[in-house]
């Protein structure tokens, strides 16, 4: 797979000062309350899906345990806020702190292995949180869930409709993308793409593959949990089922079909995940088998996602244009897609 | 690091032993290499030079016997302790960042050079950005110095065979190591090629890194190595300078068969 994806060296500020423009704006252009909590949860999950592609895009890692973490954030921050009744934007950091505990500890113990094993690991433990949070009646209220979840709250402002949640979760999903194009423009995102291509070699230069691994992982966990935080305290009601299979399926969609080991393939994924599932909403049960079918067609005639035809496109275009078909003088692990 | 190592032996090995089930792969190997050497690891198939190679790198730990890198005592330390430490290898088979560009493969390799993680990457500070240009400078000399800066942004992958082992070595000299471990980097190469691997090799030594190198090319071996070393069933049974182990008659009995050796 192609990850690396070269930016325009003085288009690229103004591209991404466009994008951002444009996200900006979209909840005036979308005009109803429908599409605003569609637009809401495309956010959250280009934000769930960009912490995920820390493990498989970067790391090279498949997890299935993923959306266990982003119930562990989310029931960390109700329960807070619902039976102590702590603020939930200190619910936010600490469902993060939470679900990166958790992600320490399972890390630790599943990293140990790689490849398929890893991922079966991952859902054996993914399996085991979702039984815990299903059973714990005393805290978790079993399968009932929890409910009246307060909004989530700045001072005066609270987040108790889509438009605001729209700005918050974008706000994130922006610090993310951030974080990720820090991450891998620095000595530590390279030798996470360094052990992902090739583990031995890695180590023979001096990474630590496990300790790296680990700290990727921990990472997205945490993210996971802050973005499990927002979604409970907007959607209001939880239950065991956002761990469920369906929902790592999703974000593994989302991660594949957008473009894994880039920033913008999961937000393009997202985008086409929430867009898809409400189109398709005729279909019923159907959408899934369709996603199957996109997800398998993107495994085999795509392997770089949605964005990768971006990419194709302008080398295309640029050797029409008899320039080089990689800009030099361009780090290619910098501006990740953007 | 020991400050006396500089000078004198970088890597002493003593009655270093594998074995495998029921196969002793490398059996009580005693060697040492001088710092600023180029040291020739040769012997037929099946000798035990990759074996050997694999325990000083610290991927595979040995069964008994020790080994010491510049004065510390390395017997068992894993693969990125030895790393860290100042040795760096290639593998016998190609090994890079098959979807990274050659200029990120460099980078990426630089690990034990570099300080500025993730944090300093998110808040640009002044560290990371020296450090980023310089590594940048660093990487783009070293793949220079591996005639492969016209390449940088050329995915490893879509390199030609001759270009990715140059690669390789480019790699391993991102981390600045002190000892360069080479497995058979002339495989599969034309003479012209090999020609250049020599030259490349002792431009290696000229930048001060030791050369520890498992070579099938007779020629490559007798015209850049100091010394070699020679493993045969996983015993050492001959060292000393190419000259002369070339023309011993149990080397040439074992390894090199009747034909004269061209060197």
């Amino acid at each position: 797979m192609n990850t690396n994806s070269h930016g325009q060296s003085l288009g690229q500020p103004l591209a991404i000062a466009g994008g951002v423009a444009a996200l900006a704006v979209l909840p005036f252009l979308a005009g109803n309350a429908y599409l605003e909590h569609l637009l809401v949860l495309w956010m959250l999950y280009a934000l769930l899906a960009l912490s995920l592609n820390i493990v498989i895009g970067y790391l090279g890692e498949l997890t299935f345990g993923h959306a266990a973490f982003v119930g562990v954030g989310a029931y960390t921050s109700a329960i807070l806020s619902t039976q102590l009744g702590l603020p939930p934007l200190l619910g936010l950091p600490l469902a993060g702190l939470v679900a990166a505990g958790f992600g320490l500890v399972i890390g630790y113990a599943a990293l140990r292995v790689v490849g398929p094993q890893f991922a079966i690991l991952t859902l054996g433990f993914g399996a085991i949180l979702f039984t815990i949070t299903n059973h714990w009646v005393d805290l978790t209220r079993g399968p009932m869930g929890i409910t009246d979840i307060p909004p989530m709250a700045i001072g005066p402002l609270a987040f108790d409709s889509a438009r605001p949640t729209y700005y918050l979760v974008l706000a994130l999903v922006l610090a993310t993308a951030y974080l990720c194009h820090a991450l891998v423009s620095s000595r530590t995102g390279r030798a996470f793409l360094a052990v992902r291509e090739n583990a031995p070699l890695a180590a023979s230069l001096g990474i630590n593959v496990f300790h790296t691994k680990l700290m990727g992982f921990v990472a997205a966990t945490a993210i996971a949990g802050i973005g499990g935080a927002i979604y409970a305290h907007y959607i209001r009601v939880i239950t065991p089922d956002i761990m469920g299979v369906h929902n790592v399926a999703a974000l593994i969609i989302v991660v594949i079909i957008g473009g894994r080991g880039t920033i913008l393939g999961p937000i393009l994924g997202a985008l086409v995940y929430i867009g898809l599932l409400e189109s398709l909403r005729v279909a019923g049960p159907l959408r899934m088998v369709i996603f199957a079918a996109l997800l398998t067609g993107t495994v085999v005639f795509l392997p770089g996602g949605l964005i990768s035809l971006w990419q194709r496109w302008r080398n295309a275009h640029k050797s029409e244009n008899n320039l080089p078909a990689t800009p030099t003088g361009l780090p290619s692990t910098e501006g990740g897609a953007k | 690091m020991n400050a006396a190592a500089n000078a004198g032996e970088i890597l002493a090995v003593s009655n270093l032993t594998r074995i495998f089930g029921g196969l002793t792969a490398v059996r009580d190997v005693t060697m040492t290499v001088q710092a600023g050497e180029v040291v020739g690891l040769i012997g037929p198939n099946g000798a035990g030079k990759t074996t050997l190679f694999n325990m000083l790198g610290g991927s595979l730990p040995p069964s008994s016997g020790s080994i010491r890198f510049a004065g510390t005592d390395c017997t068992g330390a894993p693969s990125h302790v030895m790393g860290q430490r100042g040795v760096s290898r290639t593998f016998q088979i190609t090994s890079l960042f098959p979807s990274l560009t050659a200029l990120d493969n460099v980078r990426s390799a630089a690990y034990r050079t570099t300080r500025a993680g993730w944090g300093a990457a998110i808040l640009r500070s002044p560290a990371y950005r020296r450090e980023e240009a310089e590594l940048r400078r660093k990487a783009l000399e070293i793949l220079a110095f591996c005639d492969l800066d016209h390449r940088a942004d050329t995915l490893a992958d879509a390199m030609s065979y001759g270009e990715q082992r140059r690669l390789e070595i480019a790699i391993a000299l991102a981390a600045e190591p002190r000892l360069l471990l080479l497995d058979e980097p002339a495989a599969g190469m034309n003479p012209e090629e090999g020609q250049r691997l020599v030259e490349m090799i002792r431009r290696i030594r000229a930048r001060g890194v030791t050369v520890l190198l498992v070579e099938h090319h007779m020629r490559v071996v007798a015209s850049v190595c100091d010394r070699l070393v020679v493993l045969d069933h996983g015993v050492k049974i001959a060292e000393g300078p190419p000259a002369k182990v070339l023309n011993d008659p149990e080397v040439i009995r074992v390894y090199l068969g009747r034909e004269p050796v061209d060197a």
